[in-house]
């Protein structure tokens, strides 16, 4: 199989060449991990692994993806504490250490500087590098004053062992739903923070000068070479209602589309999401938080989905993610999700069977009162 | 004195909209006339502001579970966390058995778990306003689906 070549992994490691597309996909579980790490049998890891061609991996390195911790003050809830808490331990305990942590946005919940502290002192305990790139709850309480004081600028890029890493703000071009309806920043914050809100509509977006910016980043690049690209959105348009997407998503694809071997890992959804346009792949990254249902409508053709969340458990459905870079030149990317199994068989198991016979339409109590 | 004047037209306004209501709902009642469109906008008004209450409270407006009464979450969770649009709250399956309760459950049976457990609040009266309302609100945004009773 050449370099351009996506593979995705199974427990039978089955090959079930993907006729449409002329790749081969297999999928497994990496159930090596299981007797092998340290504490991964206590915290039931049970990781999935998808394996993805980099034809120029030049050595084999580790990053670790977190996002989506959604942390509240201390006193409404320590639940996403704990959890976040967690993740960071497990990330700083990783054996060989990461090269890095990605945190990829949504660290607090009303974008509340008391949350935005909380969470820098929690990732204090990763002393591994860590870049940073925000979530739309990080950020439209002060427009990004107190994420930017802590954790630098957006968007930034930097090579490492080969791979040219692009870190995204896809979050801070909303358009501007508030000044006009005179909102106070805790509205602004409110509408921003709900999913399924009708007043900040599909927001996210990358932006004409920093798409002009991307271009110019990637100018010196062989076009061989491979990038990786995180974003808090997807790249492309999974649901917009819900801002599964970037509204500019084919600009990007524009620029990205030379460039034969492009990785994007991104937040936000909080679900196993895998999709593939042209030579753009993307990842979607679990949160800490909790679950996102997957959307009744775009769920990518080859996402396999995960399996339920058991909604009584809020250690269920979420986690982190490991990401390696071999020197063969892939990408593996492992869910850590903390529950036995991921991935869902049967359709009654699956997050995306729930979609059977569900016709949804979008809420309107949010623009009748008080807009 | 102006109190009293002011008591008088509230109550007089008061009497003469329940009057029109009670016109209203003895034609509907009565079913034998025809409906005027006035009707049927009366009848949607009703829903429709069930459905917006049911709305705030299952996005966790705070201002209407006061003044409804209740206390939904104390977690800073709101429903609408794990159901956007209310999806996955599959009003068009119950009733059915409910593994979580390991009982034959009603969407009311299940609000409630939701509330109890992930949200840790308060539940709710079974027939309360605020029950109602939620039930307004996740029947209306799951207009469309198809009735599929019992499918887990
Ligand atoms: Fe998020
Ligand atoms: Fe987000």
């Amino acid at each position: 199989m050449n370099g351009s070549q996506g593979t995705y992994r199974n427990t039978d490691s089955e090959e079930r060449p993907d006729r449409s597309l002329g790749i081969t996909r297999r999928t497994f579980l990496h159930k090596s991990f299981l007797a092998g790490a340290a504490g991964a049998a206590t915290f039931g890891w049970f990781p999935l692994i998808n394996t993805i061609d980099l034809a120029f991996g030049a050595e084999s390195f580790k990053f670790a993806w977190l996002s989506d911790t959604h942390l509240y003050p201390k006193d409404v809830n320590t639940r996403f504490v704990e959890k976040t808490e967690r993740a960071v331990k497990e990330i700083q305990a990783m054996q060989p250490a990461a090269d890095f942590l990605i945190f990829g946005g949504d660290l607090a919940q009303l974008g509340d500087p008391v949350e935005l502290d909380l969470g820098n002192e929690i990732l204090k305990q990763v002393t591994i590098n860590k870049v940073f790139i925000p979530g739309e709850h990080d950020w439209y309480l002060d427009m990004g004053a107190k994420w930017e004081q802590l954790f630098g600028k957006p968007p930034w890029s930097f090579d490492h062992k080969g791979v040219r890493f692009i870190g995204l703000d896809t979050v801070s071009r909303a358009p501007d739903y508030w000044s006009i309806k005179k909102m106070s920043p805790k509205e602004r914050m409110g509408h921003m923070a709900t999913l399924d809100g009708s007043v900040a509509g599909p927001w996210a977006g990358v932006g004409h000068d920093q798409l002009a910016w991307l271009n110019s980043a990637l100018a010196d690049l062989a076009q061989d070479a491979p990038v990786i690209v995180f974003s808090h959105n997807p790249l492309y348009e999974y649901y917009p209602p819900w801002n599964f997407w970037v509204r500019d998503w084919r600009e990007v694809h524009e620029i990205l589309q030379p460039f034969s071997n492009v990785t994007n890992i991104h937040g936000h959804t909080h679900q196993v999401l895998y999709n593939e346009i042209g030579n753009l792949r993307s990842i979607g990254m679990l949160a800490t938080s909790w679950p996102w249902p997957y959307a009744p409508e775009g769920v990518p053709i080859l996402t396999t989905p995960h399996i339920r969340a058991d909604p009584g458990d809020h250690f269920d459905g979420v986690g982190w993610a490991q990401l390696d870079v071999t020197a063969a030149g892939r990408v593996e990317h492992e869910y850590m999700m903390w529950r036995k199994d991921i991935l869902a068989e049967a359709p009654w198991d699956s997050g995306t069977g729930d979609n059977a016979n569900q016709v949804l339409r979008p809420r309107i109590a949010d623009r009748q009162w008080p807009y | 004195m102006k109190r009293k004047r002011y008591a008088l037209i509230v109550l007089g306004a008061t009497l003469s909209l329940s009057l029109v209501v009670t016109a209203v709902l003895n034609q509907a009642l009565a079913h034998k006339a025809k409906h005027t469109p006035e009707q049927l906008q009366a009848f949607q008004d009703v829903l429709m502001e069930q459905v917006r209450l049911g709305d705030l409270l299952f996005h966790g407006d705070g201002a209407t579970a006061q003044q409804m009464g209740v206390n939904l979450s104390r977690t800073g969770m709101a429903c609408a966390m794990c159901h956007p649009f209310a999806s996955d709250t599959h009003p068009h399956e119950f009733p059915k058995f409910q593994e979580q309760m390991n009982a034959f459950a009603t969407l009311r049976d299940m609000i409630n778990w939701c509330i109890e457990k992930p949200n840790e609040g308060e539940i709710i009266g079974t027939d309360s306003e605020a029950m109602k309302a939620l039930e307004a609100y996740i029947y209306w945004s799951n207009q469309g689906s198809k009735l599929d009773t019992g499918r887990h």
